[in-house]
């Protein structure tokens, strides 16, 4: 075992992540085949590989729990790859479920809990079922003159791959190919490509003949069902030679440049050994050449490298510090011209623009490399949504596009829980069932599209589904039994207003909590996380096509820009996001309803908030309060009394330290220079802190519905 | 930290060393009159006091946010923390930088830093001995040095949690 210091055990964790995540990938890839009828045994190949790997991970690192069930999978999946085991639903469901397993395990590896995990004891009673059932091959009899030097050295696995090839009727090719040395690890890559569309390649060797220089001869062998003709036509060059393998008993040429053996597959009798059943009988003896054989390489051909983004973070706030130079460079180079320092001043203000250049370029890489993929969460939706599908008897084809947008690492990490719920919502409440489907003339299998895009600054995902739409009646209906909403108003509601109703807190549109997705806690909460990250969701519906919820969320958190204001004499910040304008308070037209102060502005309320009340600052004497900055979140509004507008900036917000967790109302902190702090204003948590409840109390007044 | 370590103190307690066991270092300081000391390796750095930024709505120990070389640290009014009197920065107030469990590195404000003491077991008299009940729960004991006692504090009763 390894010394395990906590940056390993990190180390371990990122990669036991990435590796059950390449899994998932491929378990949902063979799925996808499987419907088809169709397998890759190179998917399933991988996969054991996964899991091979996974195994020799957890036990470096001591985690039990993890490597004993990966040594079960390993067991099954070795058998599914050497055709003991066939590859039927239950299997893939065992997988998928083992899956979500691994990610238990992780995590309760990650808090160092040894808890009960309720899936693991699914996972083992399933794959205690499984166990055993090694089905009886057919008996099928082929002969094929090849090469002992490459029978002798085929792998179990090979073997088995061969062995179901020439079952299934597919003729074996032998392909010469003439490698340079330098260039031989891509052209092989290249040419397995090309042949994958034609049939299999089951294993390649170096002939022995010594190439001439640079070269170096390779022996592949392919299984394909198209003829020689075809296979020449497509795969043919100048250092290829494409020759069948003949069949026993046909005119003999021998093939392989040595003595050529014939090769019987027949049925074994009990299975001798693990996959035996392949004997070689040699017309005459002939030394078996050693031949090295090559393992898939192990050398990863990605030129990437992983990085923890804390690593990341210290970068961002060496540019921060940077960016505070560089404003002191400035003004030294001011103070030197305005003290008729000409010369120095000049030269030093242009030091100064060539490193505010560098500067903004040296922040917008670091930008950058934080930036992911959403393919990384679309993922591990896909496979949620084949296991709700699943458990909810309804057919379900999801259609991603846009995975390749970028966004946040940050970002992404919080977006998945959001998401998941949404997909839920959509199979559990939007996806009518098939026959209700069929009897409205709708294909039977439901969609959900999920679309990312960006725009600008933002990043706009979509999850949009052709199910039954949301039937506002009974969002109505239930808002009012709670009391959320007042009978009186209920009919002054737009259509988009009754649609909102559906982020109330404690509002489902099932009366029976579902397994999937119900139980009360639901939109708000997504609302509320969306929040977080500085985005807004908004929905649309209609009934009888199906129900879009759009989310914009900014790229990136690292920098925000952000209004400097003076509240009392002390600075905070206020992202620019959440701000729709700032104007000059007039306190002619303030009111006071229900307790609070409002304001109109352009024809409706808004309700005004002292930042220096609110937060129990001392005013120094004298002071005037004079400007309002609107904040806006989704359709909410609140404007936020200040003293004093600095103008804008681009800030980076740390987060507070976790003791002062509780305090409510700031986002973070950013620095401002001069080595003073200034905290950010979180205007979504003040409008949820100070109006929710105001708005129900305005509206039984008779007003107009202010908010979502 | 040099400069911190009264060097008679220091050559009291190396003679000790030969037949008391193992010696603990301590850096002691100054609240309110009192001398106190925490346990040394638990002191990441000792610094002037930056300028530091109020957090409305937090707790009253909290004296608010500051940045060090860029990292956000929430500081702490240990006089206040330990329920004595709310602290006043001076020339000679000091921030103790300390890491609490959960990683977070918290500063705590004292008025003055006098020197770094070793003591061994013997030198310390346990707080359970000592002191009973809610005030026990900050304190290790008292610590016994030549010529001067320290209270003993256990940093990670008043670092947060």
């Amino acid at each position: 075992m390894i010394e395990i210091t906590d940056k390993t055990r990190d180390e371990f964790f990122s990669e036991a992540q990435e590796i059950i995540e390449t899994l998932s990938r491929n378990l949902l890839s063979i799925d996808a085949m499987e419907k088809q009828g169709r397998t890759d045994p190179s998917l399933v190949n991988e996969a054991f590989r996964a899991v091979h790997t996974l195994k020799g991970l957890a036990g470096l690192f001591g985690a039990t729990r993890i490597g004993s069930i990966s040594h079960t999978l390993e067991d099954l999946l070795d058998d599914v790859r050497l055709g003991r085991q066939p590859l039927t639903v239950a299997v893939l469901d065992v997988l998928f479920v083992a899956v979500e397993a691994y990610h238990r395990l992780l995590a309760a590896e990650k808090s160092s809990t040894d808890e009960p995990i309720p899936v693991l004891d699914e996972l083992l009673t399933r794959l205690a079922a499984i166990g055993g059932a090694v089905p009886s091959r057919p008996t099928q009899q082929d002969e094929y003159d090849l090469d002992p030097g490459m029978l002798a050295v085929l792998t179990e696995y090979e073997e088995h791959r061969l062995r179901s090839n020439i079952e299934q009727g597919l003729n074996l090719y032998r392909l010469r190919v003439a490698f340079d040395l330098n260039t031989i690890d891509k052209a092989l890559e290249e040419i397995k490509d090309r042949a994958k569309l034609h049939g299999e390649i089951i294993t390649y060797l170096p002939t022995g003949d010594v190439g001439g220089g640079d070269t170096i001869d390779l022996d592949l062998m392919m299984a394909s069902s198209e003829d020689l003709a075809v296979l020449v036509g497509a795969l043919g060059a100048d250092n290829i030679v494409i020759e069948a393998v003949p069949r026993r008993r046909r005119p003999t040429v021998r093939p392989m440049g040595v003595p050529a053996v014939a090769v019987v597959i027949e049925q074994s009798e009990p299975a001798p050994a693990a996959g035996g059943g392949l004997s070689v009988r040699r017309e005459d003896e002939v030394p078996v050449p050693v031949v090295e054989h090559h393992e898939a390489s192990l050398r990863s051909v990605t030129q990437t490298v992983r990085v923890d983004i804390r690593k990341l973070d210290h970068l961002m706030n060496i540019v921060g510090e940077l960016a505070i130079v560089r404003s002191a460079l400035s003004r030294l180079a001011e103070r030197l011209r305005a003290e008729g320092q000409r010369q120095f001043g000049s030269e030093l203000m242009r030091m100064h623009r060539s490193f505010d250049r560098r500067l903004a370029e040296l922040q917008d890489g670091i930008l950058e490399v934080r930036m992911v993929p959403l393919g990384q969460v679309f993922d591990r939706l896909a496979r949620v949504v084949r296991q709700i599908s699943r458990d909810a008897g309804k057919e379900i084809r999801l259609v991603i596009t846009g995975a390749e947008t970028e966004i946040d690492k940050l970002i992404v990490e919080e977006l998945s829980d959001p998401l998941m719920h949404m997909i839920r919502n959509a199979i559990d409440h939007g996806i009518e069932k098939s026959d209700v489907r069929a009897s409205v003339g709708k294909p039977t299998a439901g969609t959900i599209a999920l679309n990312a895009f960006q725009k600008g600054n933002h990043v706009m995902i979509e999850i949009e589904d052709d199910g039954a739409g949301i039937d506002e009646a009974v969002l109505l209906t239930k808002a009012v039994a709670m009391g959320k909403v007042g009978t009186a108003e209920a009919s002054d509601l737009s259509r988009d207003e009754l649609l909102a109703l559906i982020f109330l807190p404690g509002l489902s549109t099932r009366d029976a909590a579902s397994d999937l997705s119900g139980r009360g806690v639901g939109m708000d909460v997504v609302k509320t996380n969306i929040g977080k990250l500085g985005g807004v969701i908004d929905v649309q519906s209609e009934r009888g096509i199906g129900t879009k919820l759009t989310i914009t969320l900014p790229i990136t958190l690292a920098i925000v820009s952000a209004l400097i204001v003076d509240v009392a004499g002390r600075t905070y910040a206020i992202p620019l996001a959440t701000v729709s304008e700032a104007i000059r308070l007039d306190e002619s037209g303030v009111r006071v309803v229900d307790g609070r102060e409002v304001m109109t502005l352009r024809g409706s309320t808004l309700p005004l908030c002292r930042l220096h009340r609110l937060l129990r600052l001392d005013v120094p004497p004298g002071w005037r309060r004079q400007f309002v900055v609107v904040a806006a979140v989704g359709n909410r509004r609140l404007g936020l009394v200040v003293d004093d507008l600095f103008g804008q900036q681009d800030i980076v917000i740390k987060p507070l330290g976790r003791s002062l967790r509780e305090v409510r109302g700031f986002s973070g902190a950013t620095e401002l220079g001069d080595q003073r702090v200034g905290l950010v204003i979180d205007a979504a948590a003040l409008i949820d802190e100070l109006l929710t409840g105001f708005e129900t109390r305005e509206r039984s007044g008779g007003r107009r519905w202010v908010t979502s | 930290m040099g400069d911190l370590v009264n060097p008679r103190v220091g050559r009291l307690a190396r003679r000790g060393d030969l037949n008391r066991g193992p010696v603990l270092e301590f850096l002691a300081f100054v609240l309110d009159g009192e001398l106190y000391a925490v346990q040394l390796t638990k002191i990441r750095e000792i610094l002037s006091p930056p300028p530091i930024t109020e957090v409305p709505r937090s707790a009253p120990e909290i004296l608010g946010v500051c940045s060090v070389r860029g990292l956000l640290v929430t500081v702490i009014d240990l006089r206040r923390r330990l329920g004595v009197t709310a602290a006043t920065v001076s020339r000679r107030s000091r921030i103790l930088l300390a890491e609490s469990d959960q990683g977070e590195v918290i500063g705590l404000l004292v008025d003055e830093v006098r020197q770094v003491i070793r003591l061994s077991e013997s030198d310390v008299e346990l707080a359970s001995a000592v002191l009973g009940g809610d005030v026990a729960e900050h304190f290790i004991g008292i610590g016994r040095a030549p010529g001067a006692e320290f209270i003993l504090l256990d940093l990670a009763s008043v670092v947060p949690a």
